[in-house]
């Protein structure tokens, strides 16, 4: 089922989540809400679940307006932050909550409710799990629970807040690769709320790039993360780089050093380059459009990459990233004068603010 | 934690004598004297006490008045306590602060606001007469000074608890498709459970021992309008001091009764989680 929102408008207080914000969530995609803290994303996740509702501006699921929805008949599936799985229940009243409160008409038989449960629960990989109480699992196991639950009402949607925010990192990264083989199983709709980039860009099919309540950026992960519409997008998908730049005649100036840039852009005075940390080399040898002199501060050894912190004469810190062999090569030492040279870079007009 | 608390021998022992000694001297020795004076002249006289029709009455009243505004109470005080934790609203700090309001007046005076509203020289008054319907000096008066000295247990019991558990449980039930009874009656009412039934036995115990509030409106009218707690003063006006222990040593038993179910809760609630913790409790 494909949702869409449009124009919707939350203010809490004299604070504004969302501003007139529209969406477009395609059937069977995994799409990943990805902003900082604040930025409206847990908003808008319970205003599509029915849990909050929005001061302007209309949900639709599958083209059908569910304003008038209340939670309990949208059919979606809700994991929370923190499991809220129901403390006094075991494992297995848990996940059959969902089924237990039907109507009777509707409600399935003891035996059928059984084996949909167990048939959850292996999929989750709790079937040994069934009788603990959800005070005696891990974090990771209790995210598994409230994700068998939320699948036990065959929603419709999967909507599901930091799904991943409470774990530590080594079962993070497997819950999330596991969710993505798990989407690839189910095709359900499904919004899932981050505000950690890496995460975003490794899980899902569609990213969608929060700021103060609006949408910066729909996109796939390689569109967002290469091709950035806003300062914000760049800044926040990864580490960057800022420099003042002044441009000429088709060309960036950073203080001595000239970037002829890819598209012609109007001339300006005060224009902000983005460098992405490996898109920046060091040398020891000056190029030939000018150069960039900075100072070496810090070199950090330990990881696949080599990670170098310097001073440019401005006073700038300047972040790069260079492989292990590179820097074997350079032999780099602290307190060494160097040059900085840029392989590419991202110029946005000064009125974008960060 | 225990290891940086270590005070010298001497001190912790000075502070638990001092305890004891303080709690025999005003808690054990008063009991005491209350059940010898009910048992001096022994346990025939004892029981006689009990059985007059008078005594007995009281005695009737009393369980009437806990049975009406007890179950009062726990309605009210689960709705105040959902209200207060669950939404945000205008006039929510007054409402917490009106809740506290039967604790700090005087039962005196909360007898007397009864009396203000309802007695014959007030507005209502003339209107309940002429209607025949007696408020003041009869049962309903009784019952509604207890129900206003008593109403701040459960919700103050409650409040707290319910707003440290938020209402993510009760979120989940919703998206999973439950209506507003399903989600309290299996989610939020066994998550309070334990703290409500603390709040409902401290209410219980209040409601029966209520003397000041109640003694304002009762009107004294022997075998009619007497609770326990009034009786025992009237009988021991009377010099009848037999009697009046033997009725005391009924409130008494109750207050033992209330501290002994209280700890069993306490215990109990305690057990329940250190289980679930251990063992897995009962399979599916």
């Amino acid at each position: 089922m494909s949702i869409e929102v449009q124009n919707i408008t939350k203010i809490f207080g004299n604070f504004t989540a969302l501003k007139d914000l529209s969406l477009h969530v395609p059937t069977g995609e995994l799409v990943a809400l990805l902003g900082p803290s604040g930025s409206g994303k847990t908003t808008l996740l319970r205003i599509i679940a029915g849990l909050e509702t929005a001061d302007a501006g209309t949900v639709l699921f599958h083209g059908e307006d569910v304003e008038n929805k209340h939670v309990r008949k949208r059919k979606v599936g809700f994991v929370f932050q923190h499991y809220a799985l129901f403390r006094h229940m075991n494992v297995f009243e848990n996940v059959a909550f969902g089924l237990r409160v039907r109507a009777r008409k509707k409600r399935p038989s003891e035996n059928e409710i059984r084996e949909r449960v167990h048939k959850l629960l292996n999929l989750v990989q709790l079937d040994r799990m069934a009788a603990r109480f959800p005070s005696q699992l891990s974090g990771g196991q209790r995210q598994r629970v409230a994700l068998a639950r939320a699948l036990a009402v065959e929603p419709k949607v999967l909507l599901l807040d930091e799904p991943f925010g409470s774990l530590d990192a080594r079962v993070r990264r497997e819950l999330r690769q596991w969710l993505r083989h798990l989407h690839d199983e189910l095709h359900i709709t499904s919004v899932f709320v981050t505000h950690d980039q890496e995460e975003a860009l490794e899980v899902a099919d569609r990213v969608v790039v929060m700021n103060e309540g609006r949408v910066e950026q729909v996109g796939t992960p390689d569109e967002v993360y290469h091709h950035p519409a806003t300062p914000f997008v760049y800044n926040f998908l990864g580490n960057v780089n800022l420099f003042h730049a002044r441009i000429e005649k088709g060309k960036a100036y950073i203080g001595e050093l000239a970037i002829d840039l890819p598209h012609a852009q109007p001339d300006s005075e005060s224009a902000m380059v983005y460098v992405r940390p490996h898109l920046l080399d060091i040398s020891r040898a000056r190029g030939e459009n000018g150069d960039l002199r900075a100072r070496v501060v810090h070199i950090n050894l330990a990881g696949s990459i080599v990670k170098v912190e310097l001073l440019s004469e401005k006073g700038d810190t300047i972040q790069v990233e260079i492989s292990q062999e590179r820097f074997s090569q350079l032999l780099l030492k602290k307190h060494e004068d160097v040059y900085v040279t840029p392989k590419e870079v991202r110029i946005f007009p000064q009125d974008y603010s960060i | 934690m225990a290891r940086t608390l270590n005070e010298p021998l001497w001190v912790r022992l000075l502070l638990i004598i001092t305890v004891f000694l303080f709690l025999g001297l005003f808690l054990f020795l008063p009991m005491a004297a209350v059940f010898t004076g009910a048992f001096k002249k022994g346990i025939t006289v004892y029981l006689k006490s009990l059985a007059d029709p008078e005594t007995f009455a009281a005695i009737r009243l009393t369980l009437l008045v806990a049975a009406i505004t007890v179950p009062l109470n726990t309605i009210f005080g689960i709705a105040a306590s959902w209200a207060i934790a669950r939404f945000d609203f205008y006039g929510k700090n007054i409402l917490l602060t009106l809740i506290d309001l039967p604790f700090t007046v005087s039962p005196v005076i909360s007898g007397m606001i009864f009396v203000l509203l309802f007695g014959a020289q007030s507005a209502f008054g003339a209107w309940l007469i002429a209607h025949d319907i007696k408020i003041i000096f009869a049962v309903p008066g009784i019952v509604l000074a207890t129900t206003f000295v008593t109403f701040p247990f459960v919700a103050r019991e409650l409040i707290p608890l319910m707003q440290s558990q938020g209402s993510d449980e009760e979120e989940a039930a919703l998206t999973l498709g439950a209506n507003g009874w399903q989600t309290f009656f299996r989610v939020t009412l066994p998550n309070i459970k334990w703290g409500l039934l603390y709040g409902v036995i401290l209410c219980n115990a209040r409601a029966m021992g209520e003397f000041g509030a109640v003694s304002v409106v009762s009107g004294h009218i022997r075998g009619a309008t007497n609770t326990m707690p009034l009786q025992v003063e009237i009988l021991y006006n009377e010099y009848n001091f037999a009697a009046a222990f033997a009725v005391s040593s009924l409130l008494m038993m109750l207050a033992l009764v209330t501290l002994a179910v209280k700890s069993f809760i306490e215990w109990k609630s305690k057990s329940v989680s250190i289980r679930q913790m251990f063992e897995g409790g009962e399979s599916a």
